[in-house]
This record gives structure tokens, C-alpha cells and sequence, in this order.
């Protein structure tokens, strides 16, 4: 089986932690993304799976075997690099090449299969170009084709779409969703573009200095963040996050005071069981419905910048001691500058956190 | 569990596919290597701290420490200072008293020449390569391949015209003539490297400077040449390395004022055979390695570049 | 730069004939006109002084030009060209000019001999065998010791392309032949060599017994000079291929180890495309090094066992023989292989670069 699992790993550079106690399996045929900003050490977990850094302490397992002491060349794996590593002195064709060297194949063999992974992306015509000049896109896709024109356990992409520009990004996106979707092996991609993870994977490891903070598909984490850091990290726009009082629970809602407004807010029942004191409310830009009166329920702030996003609006609002909250609303609901929105949360999209930062959910 | 690592691994060969840095086990290999390579040197150096009677003792001897009995007692001798001192004075005839062998001077002569040619290269060659950078002419190409060319000349094909031009003009021994021929010679790599240090550094500063007035005389030295040090510095030790030992040349046109360590060394042992004075030169030889040696050493990083003209860049 | 082309002034150039301190082009007719008049008129000595002044004057009006339409870039760059000039490309003109003349720096007389002097080198009966055997012993030796320093430096550079422990201390141990004076590490090498107490010697003495002299024959006088030009300027080739091997990304060996590439394959796909260049530039350069070798010849063998090379009789003939116009002759035509090979690298080291 087309497997990989990683257990407690860890990776040091001298003193400094790379990667701690890092646990994640990936099932045959499962894409897995490790997603966070830039030094969380998804790369490094990458290329400790590929084998081009050795774990200092935990194990890769690959299929099934305890890869760790293999170099990368007996770990039969596919990886597309960041930079896409083509060879620059070999054309575009004998660059998919290289990696059938090895395998007992005739010469007509590898020409046939080169030809096959040139046709699925589209490589056909410029087979005999040298690296340096192809456009970045095809660059892109005959690094694609050299990792998938071998039969290996897995695939590895490091940030792949990175040097993309946005509209190439989008459609190989798909491109790369669609040929791995035919292909049953274990995939895992890095890369620090939520929708990227968001659209390719089944899974997503949100990582964070070295940590994983959470696994799960893309629904879960979207709509079941971990704790702060994932809520924060997942979406735009962003999450709004208010420090909060939490005063006791009741009717199934919850007394918080912010910003010295006291709010009854609609949440998940395990919130009964938090001992009063600080929190942090999360709330979702879209999660809001502006509703004309000011109750308990609602949320008070002043519209005071507003931005067209095409289909829906970005309203930036601002309590009365200042805090800022994000709401978006559709197109056709106009608000104006200086308006005082009356806004009251969604219950299924309202998070609450502990204080240490972990999300109340049973 | 423990992961096996191979032969070839530990001295560096393998690990990870040839990719992480090489350990201990590499640095052990090489030192042999090196160390082997290495030999002819450590054998001048240590003739030249023998005493001058063990020179041509047979069976040779080798070392002044016996390594802790690493090296047998036969080819162990005890080191002297002497023949450093005998560099510069020295009995010259039989009962004699011991006279100035000159050789002060040839060392100044070295240190003069070669420092003098190499900035005088340095100075020229800086400008010009700020030129080719910075305002490149029609066939900019084709005068820096003739300039490139003009290195790769075999010296000995302008040799016979440049003794009869020196002769000619009165610069036949004089610290001049043999200065501007080797600042001619040093021109080119100076120009070539210069330049590459030169194109790296972005103009947008130096329009700034300009835009807010500064003169183009200005732009150059405040802006440019301070950000091009680690060049200038290179390209002194690239060519006083060129410079410093170079012999033919100096050998047919510097007179007895302006002789150079290297031509006044032969000259020391031109006798050659059984009657050369084997201490001596080996202590002239490794006085005039230590300052080469030196600069090499420290600027070693900026070497890769001068050896290839500026043209593999880190 | 665009800056500097706006503020470029727009003068016109003086016509050719027009008497101004900015024409250069008439400077370098006259200059032209007087050098050629001189050199074919007056003695050498004389000629030397008109055909200086000659360019001095090409020079100022280059440098008045370049001054009055701000090109600044000809002004900078004209220092250096002035001193290749004079020290480089003029005294090879002056040498062509010398090779089709009979003239001994120490007889006055001068006197044109078109190609004779060619003639004489290559097929006169009592200077030609000397000349044909230095140069192809030049050959045999620039073939041997260049070969020889390529795979030795190659070798070396392949040991420190990686970074490890004390690496910096060990390379400059390996470069400082390179730093020796050629006639300290010369003499040395006749010590080595010596038969009586040469170290050589006495190791093979004492592990086979009897004397062994290196230096005896002509394969062993090659042997012994083409070792020790090898041991000290081998650096120099690693030096040139460590810089291109450093050079070499390392993502792409990480992507060779990923597509399980062969060691062999590896290095003919990855790492020899990034030295190629390199190794020419050091064939290039330690060819040309190899016809100029002379210092080792003399302090070795002078030129015995028949080990005279091209640059050692060259020097011979024009300095101790003074036969000046045949040694023009033939650095000449050491030129002219010289320009040969140098094309010949070039077409090798970049077909590519041609076509695209």
C-alpha cells in the first residue's frame, strides 16, 4: 500500500527546532496538505520524508517500512521542488526522463512513457526545449510530468504553485488535483496558500514554529479551527478574534462583556462548562446578520471603511472603544460611512476559546 | 535500531545522495591528501630551519621533531634559526667578516614592484571597469575580449620588442618600466573582475545620487566604490599572487637596483648541483612565501572568483 | 544610463580633415602615416620615439573626443587601453613589424626582408632543426603537463567540492605550490631528483637497491620537469573547476537523489554541464601557460637531455644570440598556434552558445 506516516518526528538545526513531535498519517490515494506561514517547518517535514534531511529523533515510515535510515533514492518517492529543479542542460524530454533510468526499460519504453505523462500535461510541443526557455507554467508542469512519469510510493510537492502568477495558479490547480486524483498514491503538499490547500487536499496539517496544530479536511478546519492560531490562519477574510470576559453561561447562551458591551451570545453547550474569566470569541466575517435594533444578542459597532470585493462587501466596523471587526455582506446590502451596525452572530460559526487558546468544544 | 552508515558515506561521498555537508570522515581523507600534496613544501620549509652541514646528509634528514617516535632517530635534526639571519648577511669569502648580502633590498625591490604594479593595475583597470559597466560603448564586447586576450598573449611573443623598447627608452632596470609592463599584465583580470563586481550592484542608487545632484565624480567614489571593497581586495591578492613570483621578466629587465627575490635567488644558487647552498635558499624561499601565504589565506573566499574573471559568481 | 544619454550633449563630429583637437580620426591617419614612414626610415631607436609620440598624440585626441561629447565611459576605460597599448599591442605590432627585417639589437643595421625570416626559422638548414625540435618538444611537454594538471586538479577540486571541517585550512595547504617561486620549487625538485642524495632516490634505493637517476634521460628529464610544472600549477585548474562546481544548485542534486539518478549519470548530466566551461577556460589557460614554459627548463636541465622548449630557445636567441628578428619570427609564429588553439577551445567550449 501507498502509505506514509510520521511518528513523533522531530528535526533539529543545531539548537533550534525545526520540527517537534510532528504525527500525521496519509492513507493510499489521500492528499495531504501541510499548510503555515513561512518558517513552520512544513518544508523541513517534507524533505524529512523525502529523506533529503535525516529526523534526529522520531520515524518515517513509508509504505508500511521504517524509511529512516534509506537515502532518498531507495525511498521510491516523487518530488516536485519549489524552484522545480529541471535540469538545465537537459531538454524538457530527457529531464521527465531521469527518473526511468533506473528502472529495466527499454529506450523505446521511457520514450513512450514520456510521451504519455507530455500529452496529460500538455508537454507535447516543447519536449526538446532546454529548461531555460520555457515559460514558468510549463516549467511547472514538466517538474509535474518527471515526478509522475514513474510508478513510485508517493508524491511530494514543495510550494508548487508558488512562483506562479495567480490565474496559472488557479488552473493548475486543478490540473494537478486532476492527475492526482487518478493516481492512488499518498501525496503530500506544502505550501502556505490557504486556498491551494484549501481546493487540493483531503486533509490539511496546519503547522505552526514546528508544531502541528491541527489535521483534519478541509471542512473541519475550517469550521472546526483547533484553537486561535487555526481560526485565525484559515479563511478571508480573516477570523475576527475578540478578547472577551466570560461571565457565566445560561439559556444556552453565553454572557461575555467586550469592549464594555455585555453580549448574549448563541454557543456550543460545552461552553457551560468553562470556569468564568478571559476568553477569545471567534466569529466569522460572513457569520454576521445585521438586524436593525440593538438587543442583547447583538454586537455594536460603526461602519467606518468599507470595501467593494465584488460580490459581497468587507465592512470594517469599530466598537465603541475601538476594536475593529470585520463583517461581510452581500453586494445588495448597502451601508454607509458612519452607520451603526447592530450585529448579531451566527451560532454554528461562533467560536469560543480558552484562555489557552484551545477551542470549547465537549 | 541504529542507521548503518557506509564507507563512502562517512567520508562524504554519499550522505543523503550526495547532498549534506561531508563530515569528519572527509575532512580526514583530505587532509591526507593534502598533506601528501603538501610535502615538497614542508621539506623547504623545514631545510630551511636545518643546519647547513645536514643539507645533503645522506640518508636525508627529514624532520626537526621525531613526530613522538613516529619518524626514526636517523632523520631527526635540530632546528636553527641561522639561516634566516644568513639571508641577509652571511660570510661571503673565506675569514672573511660577515658582509650585507643585498638581500634587504631585493625583498624591498619584491614589495615595491609588486604592490606598485598590482594597485597601479587596480587603479586603471577599476576605472575601465566601471566604464564597460556603467557606460558601455559600441562593441563593448569585442574590447573586453581583446583586453581578456591580451592575458592569454604568450608573454613571450611581445618579450623581444619590450627589451628593445626598454633599452630603447632608458627603462631597461628601472622600478618604472618593469611596473608598467606587470600593471599591463595584470590589467586584464582586474578589468574583467572588477567589472563583474561592478554589474552586480544595482544603479538605482547611483541615479538617486544623481537626480539629487551629486557629480558623476561623486557617484563614483562615495556610491560605487564603497560597496565594491571586497573586490578591490580580491583582485589585490589575485594579482600580487601573478606578480609576486614571476621571473622571466624580471629576470631580463630589472638591473642590480631593482632585482627581484626570485631573480636574485637564482642568482644566490645559480651554481646549481652539490655546490647550491640548499639552507639558504629555503630560507629565502619561505620568507618570501609568508606574505602571499597570507593574503591568500585570508581572502581566500573572494579566490574562486578572481581565478575564473569574475565570471562564477556566488 | 538614461539619465546620462539626456544630458548627452549632441555635437556633431569635426569632418575628416578638419584641423581640431577632438578629430581622432585624422590623429590616427597622421599617426599611421609618421609610424609607418618611421619604422621603414629611421633606426630602431629612432623610430621608437616617433612611433610613441604617435600614439600619444591618437591618445590625447581620443581623450579630447570622449571629453567634449561626454563619453564618459571611453575616458575611463582609456587609461587602461593606453597602457595594453603600449605595453602589450604595440610591442607586437612592433614585433611583426621586426620579423620582416634582418636586424641583431646589437648591429645597427636594418634591412627588409620580407617573409625570410619565417623562411629561415622553419626551413634553413642549421637554425630550423633546432626550432622544429624546441616546438615540438613544447608540444610534447604542453601536452603532458596540461593533461596531466587537468586530472590532477580535477581530481582535487572533486575532494573540496563539499563543505567540511577544517576545509579552509586544508585547501590553502594545497594551493601554496602555486604560491612558491618556480626557481625555489625548481631547484628543489633537482634535489629531489638528484641521484646521490635526492630523496627519491634513496627511497627507491633503499626499497630496489641501486642508484636511480631521474634526470638521465630524455623521459625521464620530461618525466621530471613535466612533475613538478604538474604538482604547481594544478591548484590553479582546481581553483577553476572548484568554482564552477560550487556553483552547481543544490536542489538539483536533491532532485537527482528524488529520481534515484546514478552517481555516473548524475555527474555527466548535472555537474559536468556547470564545469565544462571552466575546464576549457583551464585547458585554455594552462595551454598557453605551457608554451611559456621556460623557468622550470632552465633551472632543471638548461635545456639538456633535449628538453629545449620554444620560449627557452626563443629567449636564447634574441637575448644571448641576439638574433632579433628571428625571434620575432618565431614568437610569431607562436602566436599564431596560440590563436589557433585559443579559436579552436572556443568553438569546442560553447557550439551551443553559437546557435542560440
Amino acid at each position: 500500500m501507498s502509505t506514509i506516516e510520521i511518528r513523533d518526528l522531530t528535526k533539529k538545526f543545531g539548537t533550534f527546532v525545526a520540527v517537534k513531535d510532528a504525527n500525521l498519517s496519509v492513507a493510499a490515494g489521500e492528499t495531504v496538505c501541510l499548510l503555515g506561514p513561512s518558517g513552520c517547518g512544513k518544508t523541513t517535514t517534507l524533505r524529512t520524508i523525502a529523506g533529503l534531511e535525516r529526523a534526529t529523533a522520531g520515524d518515517v515510515v513509508i509504505a508500511g517500512r521504517r524509511v529512516n535510515h534509506l537515502p532518498p533514492e531507495k525511498r521510491d518517492i516523487a518530488m516536485v521542488f519549489q524552484f522545480y529543479a529541471l535540469y538545465p542542460a537537459l531538454s524538457v524530454g530527457r529531464n521527465i526522463a531521469m527518473p526511468l533510468h533506473r528502472e529495466a526499460i527499454g529506450s523505446a519504453e521511457v520514450a513512450a512513457r514520456v510521451r504519455k505523462v507530455a500529452d496529460i500535461l500538455h508537454l507535447r510541443d516543447i519536449l526538446d526545449r532546454l529548461p531555460g526557455q520555457i515559460s514558468e507554467g510549463e516549467k511547472q508542469r514538466a517538474a509535474v510530468a518527471r515526478a509522475i512519469v514513474r510508478d513510485p510510493k508517493c508524491f511530494l510537492f514543495d510550494e508548487p504553485l508558488s512562483r506562479l502568477d495567480v490565474e496559472l495558479r488557479h488552473s493548475m490547480r486543478g490540473q494537478i488535483k486532476a492527475v492526482l486524483s487518478n493516481l492512488t498514491k499518498a501525496t503530500v503538499i506544502v505550501t502556505h496558500d490557504q486556498l491551494e490547500a484549501l481546493t487540493m487536499a483531503d486533509r490539511i496539517a496546519i503547522m505552526r514554529d514546528g508544531l502541528i496544530e491541527q489535521v483534519g479536511s478541509p471542512h473541519e478546519v475550517f469550521a472546526k479551527p483547533a484553537n486561535v492560531f487555526v481560526a485565525s490562519f484559515i479563511g478571508t477574510p480573516q477570523m475576527n478574534l475578540i478578547d472577551a470576559q466570560f461571565k457565566g453561561y445560561g439559556n444556552g447562551k453565553a454572557k461575555v462583556v467586550f469592549d464594555e458591551q455585555d453580549v448574549d451570545l448563541s454557543v456550543h453547550p460545552a461552553v457551560a462548562n468553562l470556569k468564568t474569566g478571559r476568553v477569545t470569541v471567534g466569529i466569522r466575517p460572513r457569520a454576521f446578520s445585521v438586524v436593525s435594533e440593538d438587543t442583547r444578542d447583538t454586537i455594536d459597532a460603526m461602519a467606518e471603511l468599507i470595501e467593494p470585493m465584488g460580490a459581497e462587501t468587507l465592512i470594517h466596523a469599530r466598537t465603541k472603544t475601538g476594536s475593529d471587526i470585520r463583517v461581510v455582506v452581500p453586494r445588495d446590502k448597502r451601508v454607509k460611512i458612519g452607520e451603526a451596525l447592530h450585529l448579531v452572530p451566527d451560532p454554528a460559526q461562533t467560536h469560543v476559546f480558552a484562555d489557552d487558546g484551545k477551542a470549547v468544544r465537549a | 535500531m541504529t542507521d548503518r552508515v557506509s564507507f563512502w558515506e562517512w567520508i562524504g561521498f554519499r550522505s543523503v545522495g550526495g547532498i549534506a555537508e561531508a563530515g569528519w570522515g572527509r575532512t580526514l581523507v583530505v587532509a591526507v591528501v593534502s598533506f601528501i600534496y603538501f610535502l615538497p613544501v614542508l621539506f623547504i620549509i623545514f631545510t630551511a630551519i636545518k643546519p647547513q652541514g645536514l643539507a645533503l646528509s645522506v640518508p636525508p634528514t627529514l624532520s626537526p621533531t621525531s613526530f613522538f617516535g613516529l619518524i626514526p632517530d636517523q632523520f631527526v635534526f635540530t632546528p636553527t634559526l641561522d639561516n634566516f639571519a644568513s639571508v641577509f648577511s652571511r660570510v661571503m669569502t673565506a675569514g672573511g667578516q660577515p658582509e650585507s648580502t643585498g638581500f634587504d633590498r631585493f625583498f624591498f625591490n619584491s614589495i615595491v614592484i609588486a604592490s606598485a604594479s598590482v594597485l597601479l593595475a587596480l587603479v586603471i583597470g577599476t576605472l575601465a571597469a566601471y566604464g564597460f559597466s556603467r557606460y558601455p560603448l559600441k562593441g563593448n564586447d569585442t574590447y573586453l575580449f581583446v583586453i581578456l586576450t591580451t592575458r592569454m598573449l604568450p608573454a613571450i611573443v611581445v618579450i623581444i620588442p619590450v627589451i628593445l623598447m626598454f633599452r630603447a627608452v632608458g627603462l631597461s632596470g628601472s622600478y618604472l618600466g618593469i611596473i608598467m609592463l606587470y600593471a599591463a599584465f595584470n590589467l586584464a583580470f582586474t578589468v574583467w573582475m572588477m567589472k563583474s563586481f561592478f554589474d552586480e550592484l544595482s544603479t538605482d542608487v547611483e541615479d538617486a545620487a544623481r537626480i539629487d545632484g551629486s557629480s558623476e565624480i561623486k557617484v563614483f567614489f562615495k556610491i560605487c566604490l564603497p560597496q565594491v571593497v571586497a573586490g578591490l581586495a580580491a583582485t589585490f591578492v589575485f594579482g600580487l599572487i601573478l606578480t609576486w613570483n614571476e621571473f622571466l621578466f624580471a629576470l631580463l629587465l630589472t638591473g642590480p637596483d631593482t632585482r627581484t627575490v626570485p631573480v636574485a635567488m637564482n642568482q644566490a644558487v645559480s651554481s646549481g648541483g652539490r655546490g647550491t647552498d640548499w639552507t639558504l635558499l629555503a630560507a629565502i624561499e619561505t620568507l618570501f612565501l609568508v606574505p602571499v601565504f597570507l593574503a591568500t589565506f585570508f581572502l581566500q573566499d573572494h579566490l574562486l572568483r578572481g581565478v575564473t574573471f569574475g565570471t562564477v559568481r556566488k | 544610463m538614461q539619465l546620462m544619454s539626456t544630458i548627452r550633449s549632441a555635437k556633431t563630429a569635426p569632418a575628416l580633415l578638419e584641423l581640431s583637437a577632438d578629430n581622432w580620426r585624422l590623429a590616427v591617419l597622421v599617426g599611421l602615416v609618421v609610424s609607418a614612414l618611421a619604422v621603414v626610415t629611421l633606426p630602431a631607436s629612432g623610430s621608437f620615439w616617433v612611433v610613441g609620440a604617435m600614439s600619444a598624440l591618437v591618445a590625447a585626441a581620443f581623450a579630447v573626443n570622449a571629453y567634449r561629447r561626454r563619453y564618459y565611459g571611453g575616458l575611463l576605460v582609456a587609461p587602461a587601453i593606453a597602457v595594453l597599448f603600449v605595453m602589450n599591442i604595440f610591442p607586437l605590432l612592433w614585433s611583426l613589424g621586426l620579423s620582416f627585417f634582418a636586424y641583431q639589437s646589437n648591429l645597427q643595421s636594418i634591412r627588409f626582408v620580407g617573409l625570410n625570416n619565417y623562411i629561415k626559422v622553419l626551413t634553413d638548414e642549421v637554425a630550423a632543426p633546432g626550432n622544429w625540435s624546441a616546438l615540438i618538444n613544447t608540444a610534447m611537454f604542453a601536452v603532458c603537463t596540461v593533461s596531466a594538471q587537468m586530472i590532477v586538479g580535477f581530481l582535487l577540486a572533486m575532494l573540496f567540492a563539499k563543505q567540511f571541517p577544517l576545509r579552509k585550512y586544508l585547501l590553502i595547504l594545497v594551493l601554496t605550490p602555486m604560491m612558491l617561486s618556480v626557481v625555489a620549487s625548481g631547484v628543489f625538485f633537482t634535489y629531489y631528483y638528484d641521484p646521490t642524495f635526492g630523496i627519491l632516490s634513496y627511497v627507491i634505493n633503499s626499497v630496489a637497491g641501486g642508484q636511480f637517476i631521474v634526470m638521465d634521460s630524455k623521459a625521464g628529464a620530461v618525466a621530471g620537469i613535466v612533475f613538478a610544472d604538474a604538482w604547481m600549477w594544478s591548484p590553479f585548474v582546481m581553483l577553476l573547476v572548484l568554482a564552477g562546481l560550487v556553483s552547481v544548485p543544490k536542489y538539483l542534486y536533491e532532485a537527482a537523489a528524488i529520481d534515484r539518478v546514478s552517481a555516473w549519470r548524475r555527474f555527466w548530466s548535472i555537474t559536468f554541464p556547470y564545469i565544462r566551461g571552466l575546464l576549457m577556460l583551464a585547458l585554455l589557460f594552462r595551454t598557453i601557460e605551457a608554451f611559456k614554459l621556460a623557468d622550470l627548463v632552465i633551472v632543471l636541465t638548461k635545456g639538456g637531455n633535449d628538453t629545449m622548449t620554444i620560449s627557452y630557445h626563443l629567449i636564447r636567441i634574441a637575448n644571448e644570440q641576439n638574433k632579433t628578428s628571428e625571434g620575432a619570427a618565431i614568437s610569431y609564429i607562436i602566436l599564431f598556434i596560440v590563436i589557433v588553439l585559443t579559436n579552436l577551445y572556443l568553438y569546442v567550449a560553447n557550439p551551443k552558445n553559437r546557435e542560440a
